[in-house]
């Protein structure tokens, strides 16, 4: 089940646009940073259930936070969050480990689609964990 | 951020327009990468307010490196008006040639190489900049149409770059970003220069923009 939720993206209107097309009646406790240096130390301090990642962005980009990230929890769930839908883009974070992508700018719809899709996979890992 | 960008933008208004920007300039690489084999490296968008006379000399030192350039200029008009301007280092024409060769016409086989070059350049322009400004236009609700591209090859930037895109004393609003091509190691510059006259309008259709998402 989704508990935390950690938004990584330099743009405030971004994170506010992903925020709200999250629903508000689920209890999601929010974090939020800037840049991926940001977002490696707060996943370490907080280990969140889902983590969005941006992937321009300055100090450390997304990719490499991404790789850090799993480097730290193999388990870890980072949906990449961009507007760079190019197609290498996309094969290059998967094959780094993002659980998926979602193209920038968010809806309701697609967000909520990557919440089950999610919540299903932490299930599933739960239950493999026994 | 100076003075004069406090003047005309509130951080907000700055933020929601470089989110925008960054949609874009993604969704305009994605439509490069489509065209040509190539992997186009994103820098974070800057959104800067200057004077209309400040205009070339920005350009020039944000270039800086660049002996020669070759430049597509083209003119976008509607409620989001302007010019885009995509420049690269010299030489990159040539490169580009390469990648897309499969796809040249035979005709151009024939063509002398700077003629080649010139619609290579275009070709590419065409696709960044209509892709770019489109999606800018498409997220604001507005629809843009364009001036044919105007082609420099090869010259020096403060030759390249037009002293008059806008009469002094206006505002220009400058968006740009930097296109890292991977494959080749070089860079290419991309301005959106916005008149002064579509603040007003780009003010509004901001707070449109993010209404949405309230």
């Amino acid at each position: 089940m989704i508990k935390k939720l950690l938004i990584a993206d330099d743009s405030p209107v971004a994170r506010k646009i992903l925020k709200s097309c999250i629903p508000k009646d689920r209890g999601y406790e929010f974090y939020e940073v800037g840049d991926g240096l940001a977002a490696l130390q707060k996943y370490e301090e907080v280990r969140p259930d889902l983590t969005f990642m941006d992937l321009t962005m300055p100090v450390m980009d997304g990719v490499e936070a991404l790789m850090k990230i799993l480097e730290l929890d193999r388990n870890a769930v980072v949906v990449v969050s961009t507007a760079d839908v190019q197609k290498k883009t996309i094969q290059k974070v998967m094959e780094l480990g993002a659980y998926t992508l979602l193209k920038k700018p968010p809806s309701k719809e697609s967000v909520q689609e990557v919440l089950l899709r999610v919540e299903e996979h932490l299930e599933n890992q739960k239950r493999a964990h026994g | 951020m100076d003075k004069l960008q406090d003047c005309v933008f509130t951080d907000e208004e700055i933020d929601i327009l470089q989110e925008i920007m960054n949609i874009a300039f993604g969704s305009a690489a994605a439509d490069l990468a489509e065209a040509i084999d190539l992997f186009v490296v994103l820098s974070v968008p800057v959104v800067r307010v200057l004077q209309a006379e400040e205009l070339p000399e920005y350009i020039s030192n944000e270039i800086q490196g660049y002996d020669k350039v070759s430049l597509v200029e083209q003119d976008f008009l509607a409620k989001f008006k302007g010019v885009a301007l995509l420049i690269f280092p010299s030489g990159i024409g040539k490169s580009l040639i390469a990648m897309l060769e499969s796809d040249v016409d035979s005709t151009f086989e024939s063509d002398p190489l700077d003629a080649l070059e010139r619609e290579t350049l275009m070709e590419v322009g065409n696709i960044l900049v209509g892709a770019c400004v489109s999606k800018v236009a498409e997220l604001l609700e507005d629809v843009v149409i364009y001036s044919p591209p105007r082609v420099i090859v090869e010259n020096l930037p403060y030759k390249a770059i037009s002293q008059d895109m806008f009469e002094p004393g206006n505002l220009a609003i400058i968006l740009h970003t930097v296109f890292h091509f991977n494959a080749q190691d070089v860079s290419g510059f991309l301005f959106l220069v916005c008149s002064h006259e579509s603040i007003n309008w780009l003010r509004k259709a901001l707070y449109e923009f993010l209404k949405q998402y309230e």
